[in-house]
């Protein structure tokens, strides 16, 4: 069963990782998901699918009061990212959605109405979360066409959706990467066949390089943290993307 | 909890709701397509009376009459095919607020009572799913009492046809001509009110 735990801790300011579902049936991928808590208020990032419902809220209630959480990141508009909305909005009808205007009509689909979604513009915008200002980064075309990933610059997180995805075997249920090159060959053909383009590639892995990351938590697999993640940036930025098979 | 468990438990009833308005769609269209052939066959059997002249000027009378049924029966077909194509969007809304309830219970039974929200989450849920099934049950009546006034209209048919078949009797050397048309009738009649029967005891909502 899935557990929040805690990656990130500053005073009333934490992150919560709500990763590895060894109960899930099989036939499910993976996922992470995460949540900033910032005094009273909360953002859970990419909050998973329908089937995955029960364990991520339960996860979630365990480490915090479920009535706090203000909004919803989605990173794009994948049924494992988003296809559990209905079910939070039934939890709390007033939450907030904040994705891509150019999902802003799509995640209906999904439920909420017009009123539940914040469209964030191509170019990205800040996300307040209590006293925090959060940076919604694009990330356009990796893998979707309206892509964004989270940075919190106080905590130096970026959570960075199918980027650093790894699809790992069920005996490898760390929550942190442990050996890089390991660790990497489980996530090359995953990037190599979701992330569509090298040139939305290059200009990311431009852009990542010159924040200030310490830990950067994908939507499935394990945590890069310290070096970790310049590795894996130089990685990405080496790997030929786009490729269907090789 | 092992994967095929938990899959168990979030598992909605009311699916056959859907399986349900399909049913009382199929047979509404096997109606309205017996009614257009009835319509035609009643037009064939105006002629046929008028060939026949004065041996058949009863049986061109019941011709007319069974020629406006049909049209009448065609209406009554257009308002329930009308209240049935509403009640897909009716039923797809309870089918899903019930899906939605029963994932929501089992992350409610994860995580515990005392969650804190959670009570309300139910309660809200509870109300919609009222709300819904409410407003079905009501269309669930409007339909019935739709099927029955049909039912009554059938039953004028079955007397038009029985009329015909006698007059049919009286049509001189027309009458095996005559009598093989207020067959055909009365059969295809007889499956109208099977259709209707079907239709009748067909339920939106559970008792």
């Amino acid at each position: 069963m899935k557990q929040a735990h805690c990656i990130y801790q500053e005073d009333d300011h934490r992150w919560f990782a709500i990763a590895r579902d060894a109960s899930k049936p099989g036939y499910i991928i993976d996922t992470n998901e995460y949540v900033v808590v910032n005094g009273d208020e909360a953002l859970l990032c990419d909050p998973g699918g329908i089937e995955i419902f029960p364990a991520v809220f339960s996860a979630l209630s365990a480490e915090c009061d479920p009535t706090r959480l203000a909004g919803i990141f989605s990173s794009h508009q994948d049924p494992d990212i988003i296809s559990s909305l209905a079910l939070w909005l039934e939890f709390k009808p007033d939450l907030k959605c904040y994705t891509s205007w150019l999902w802003q009509s799509f995640l209906p689909h999904f439920g909420g109405q017009d009123s539940t979604f914040i469209p964030i513009p191509d170019p990205g915008m800040t996300i307040r979360l209590g006293g925090l200002e959060l940076q919604a980064i694009p990330a356009h075309y990796l893998h979707s066409s309206g892509n964004f990933h989270l940075y919190d610059p106080k905590a130096k997180i970026l959570f960075s959706g199918d980027v650093g995805a790894a699809l790992l075997p069920a005996d490898h249920n760390g929550l942190f990467v442990e050996d890089f090159s390991r660790h990497i060959r489980h996530a090359e053909a995953f990037h190599k066949r979701w992330m569509g383009s090298d040139r939305a590639k290059r200009d990311w892995c431009e852009r990542v390089s010159r924040m200030e990351i310490d830990m950067l938590v994908p939507q499935h697999g394990a945590i890069y943290q310290g070096g970790d993640v310049q590795r894996f940036i130089n990685w990405f930025a080496a790997l030929e993307v786009g490729v269907l098979r090789g | 909890m092992n994967a095929p468990d938990r899959n168990l438990h979030v598992k909605a009833p009311g699916v056959s709701e859907l399986a349900r308005i399909v049913r009382v769609n199929e047979e509404i269209k096997a109606i309205v397509s017996t009614a257009f052939r009835i319509n035609l066959m009643a037009l064939n059997a105006i002629f046929l009376a008028k060939r026949a002249g004065n041996a058949a000027l009863g049986f061109g009378v019941l011709s007319n009459e069974l020629r406006r049924f049909a049209q009448e029966l065609t209406r009554h077909m257009a308002t329930l095919r009308d209240m049935t194509s509403g009640s897909v969007g009716s039923v797809t809304g309870v089918v899903q607020q019930q899906r939605t309830s029963a994932i929501l219970a089992e992350a409610i039974r994860l995580s515990g009572d005392g969650v804190p929200g959670v009570r309300e989450a139910r309660r809200r849920g509870a109300t919609r799913l009222a709300e819904q099934q409410a407003c079905l049950r009501s269309l669930d009546l409007r339909l019935r009492s739709a099927v029955e006034e049909t039912q009554q209209l059938v039953e004028l048919g079955g007397v038009l046809a029985r009329s015909a078949k006698i007059e049919a009797a009286y049509g001189g050397t027309f009458s095996p001509a005559l009598m093989q048309v207020s067959t055909d009738f009365a059969e295809v009649i007889a499956q109208i009110k099977r259709s209707l029967e079907v239709l009748g005891k067909e339920r939106l909502v559970k008792d």
